[in-house]
């Protein structure tokens, strides 16, 4: 654990993420730290669990729909209390539980993910479910801009603006990256707000680095009078914070090596807020 | 069957208001008496079934208990990934209706035949699969789903082919029914859903002694009474309306491999889609499912059997 009090310091998360994926070995650095400021605030600020439990009954769910990013999920998780040091220096490491991809039998992750449009629905469910119970439970669905290709997000758009759930708040990384190019190379999503407004929800498109505007935007969506759920477009750069990753899609999938790992150290560290 | 489904739907519904009906809209009629009951308990989700599923998973991890209800064809074969990741993987406390199983909508076309569900599902961890053949079993089913809080896939096929049980068999997870006794050394029949009243039919007419066993419990499954079922039979003969890969006759065969090997008759689907429509009876007369198809290949069958001695086991 970090600290007794998590202050959720995005350099001290990016440094966590590159630690456990040199640990491991791994990919999808990009993929995380795209949604670091995301994470930073909706922990900090919006996301409710009683006792610090993250099974307590009458939390918030937040789901991260696109698993690829888990990593920087599991650095919240570290600063909460929830994974020990053990977990981020044994990453990966055989018999280990934390995986390249979310699993849900980690307390703190809500869903399965990986295979990609799922959490989407899953989330709908828990906030269709709050909402029958009459719970103040807020759901959200963090989910990235090549996943909303998958259909289950615009079914799950359609029932969720049907049933006014107003307790929803898609967040959508707009990276403008998935695995084999550019959004716009492999396929156009066009304006993201308008399509989410045209489903029925309440929009807002901001900078997803900028953490001050991040909170502003999720207490103004929340704010709101209307019956409607809500989407966040987060406009963010894959690899955020290391410039030799930043629109790099080759970050999904590259692993680091002892030079790489300790120059993305140093431009974490030396990273402006 | 279809109005004992409904019955014991809106009795468990009635009794615990965290049950929850969603349908990929469908089963309009079937659930005029669930609306009028429970209607705050009712859901059409859409033509969504992806959704529907995962928005399932999400209920029950709110603490619902979802039935989810939709035609065989799609509930489950074209969600398999959401109840593989969303619903199965936690274990969670949904029970997954795939309505119409096999030829029921014999007019319709491959769309809406399904023939797979049974191996699309019984290969996923967690997951029961349970197959119904009359109106009792399907109370039974029902109960045991609902009781067993956890994943379950309860195929309904054909639903008009009338009684093999008098009353609701009490039944343990996972067991073979006895639906006509039979004496050790002939030939025993195992057969699920549909194809039991045909098993029965063909047993009374022409094979006096041999026992014909209901297995609504596709997965889990009681080996050791398969086993020894397999061990006091001369053969044995599966029938299913499904594809003769991966569903019950591939769930004895395994378990007869292991455990009693015996020659076992595979009575189903022979890897193929339906050529024409028309009739129900008439499409299982095109996939050889018909009684004097089924009686003709058991013929053959046990006359290929005889130049081999009896494996009777003790």
């Amino acid at each position: 654990m970090i600290s007794q009090t998590p202050t959720f310091d995005t350099k001290a998360l990016r440094k966590t993420v590159l630690d456990m994926a040199y640990a491991g070995s791994t990919v999808h650095i990009g993929c995380a730290f795209s949604i670091i400021e995301l994470l930073a605030v909706l922990y900090r600020n919006h996301l409710r669990y009683p006792g610090n439990e993250p099974r307590a009954a009458g939390r918030d769910y937040f789901v991260l729909s696109k698993g690829h990013g888990v990593m920087a999920q599991y650095a919240c998780m570290r600063e909460l209390g929830w994974l020990k040091d053990e977990e981020f220096s044994g990453y990966f490491a055989d018999g280990s539980d934390l995986k390249g991809l979310s699993d849900s039998r980690i307390s703190g992750l809500e869903v399965t993910s990986g295979s990609l449009g799922h959490g989407f629905s899953v989330g709908v469910g828990m906030a269709m479910g709050a909402k029958l119970r009459g719970t103040d439970q807020k759901t959200y669905a963090l989910v990235g801009d090549g996943e909303i290709n998958e259909g289950p997000i615009w079914e799950g758009s359609l029932f969720a603006a049907h049933h006014e759930l107003k307790n929803f708040m898609v967040i959508v990384d707009e990276n403008g990256f998935q695995a084999m190019g550019s959004t716009q190379e492999v396929l156009k999503l066009g304006s993201i707000q308008a399509k989410f407004e045209s489903f029925g929800f309440e929009a807002i498109t901001i900078d997803g680095h900028d953490e001050a505007a991040i909170d502003s935007a999720i207490t103004q969506l929340w704010a709101s009078d209307s019956k409607s759920p809500k989407a966040l477009i987060a406009k963010t750069v894959k690899g955020k914070g290391v410039p030799f990753m930043e629109n790099n899609n080759m970050w999904h999938y590259t692993r680091l090596d002892p030079e790489t790992y300790a120059q993305a150290l140093t431009a974490v560290a030396g990273s402006a807020q | 069957m279809r109005a004992a489904f409904s019955e014991a739907l809106v009795r468990i519904a009635k009794a615990d208001p965290n049950v929850l009906l969603l349908t990929g809209d469908h089963g309009y009629a079937l659930f005029d008496d669930f609306r009028k009951e429970c209607p705050a308990q009712y859901i059409n989700a859409g033509i969504a079934e992806q959704n529907m599923v995962g928005m399932a998973a999400g209920l029950a991890r709110a603490g619902f208990r979802p039935f989810v209800y939709g035609l065989s064809a799609f509930i489950p074969v074209r969600v398999v990934e959401q109840i593989k990741l969303d619903v199965a993987h936690d274990k969670l406390p949904v029970v997954l209706i795939g309505d119409g199983a096999g030829f029921v909508y014999s007019h319709l076309g491959t769309s809406h035949q399904s023939t797979e569900d049974i191996a699309c599902t019984r290969a996923i961890p967690n997951l029961s699969v349970y197959s119904p053949a009359d109106r009792f079993e399907v109370t039974a089913c029902m109960e045991m789903a609902y009781h067993s809080m956890a994943p379950v896939y309860l195929r309904m096929g054909k639903s008009d082919r009338g009684d093999v049980h008098s009353a609701v068999p009490h039944a343990k997870a996972g067991s073979l029914l006895e639906a006509k006794p039979g004496k050790a050394g002939d030939i025993a029949f195992i057969a699920t859903g549909s194809l039991v009243c045909t098993a029965m039919d063909i047993a009374a007419g022409s094979y006096p002694d041999a026992a014909v066993w209901s297995a609504p419990f596709i997965k889990p499954i009681d080996r050791k009474q398969v086993s020894t079922l397999c061990a006091r039979s001369r053969a044995v003969v599966v029938l299913e309306e499904h594809s003769v890969l991966g569903g019950l006759g591939s769930v004895i065969a395994e378990i007869a491999s292991e455990f009693a090997p015996v020659r076992i008759l595979r009575v189903g689907v022979q890897d193929r889609f339906s050529h024409h429509c028309g009739t129900y009876e008439y499409l299982l007369k095109e996939h050889g499912l018909d009684r004097v198809a089924i009686e003709q290949r058991i013929c053959d069958f046990l006359k290929e059997n005889k130049a081999l001695a009896p494996v009777l086991h003790a």
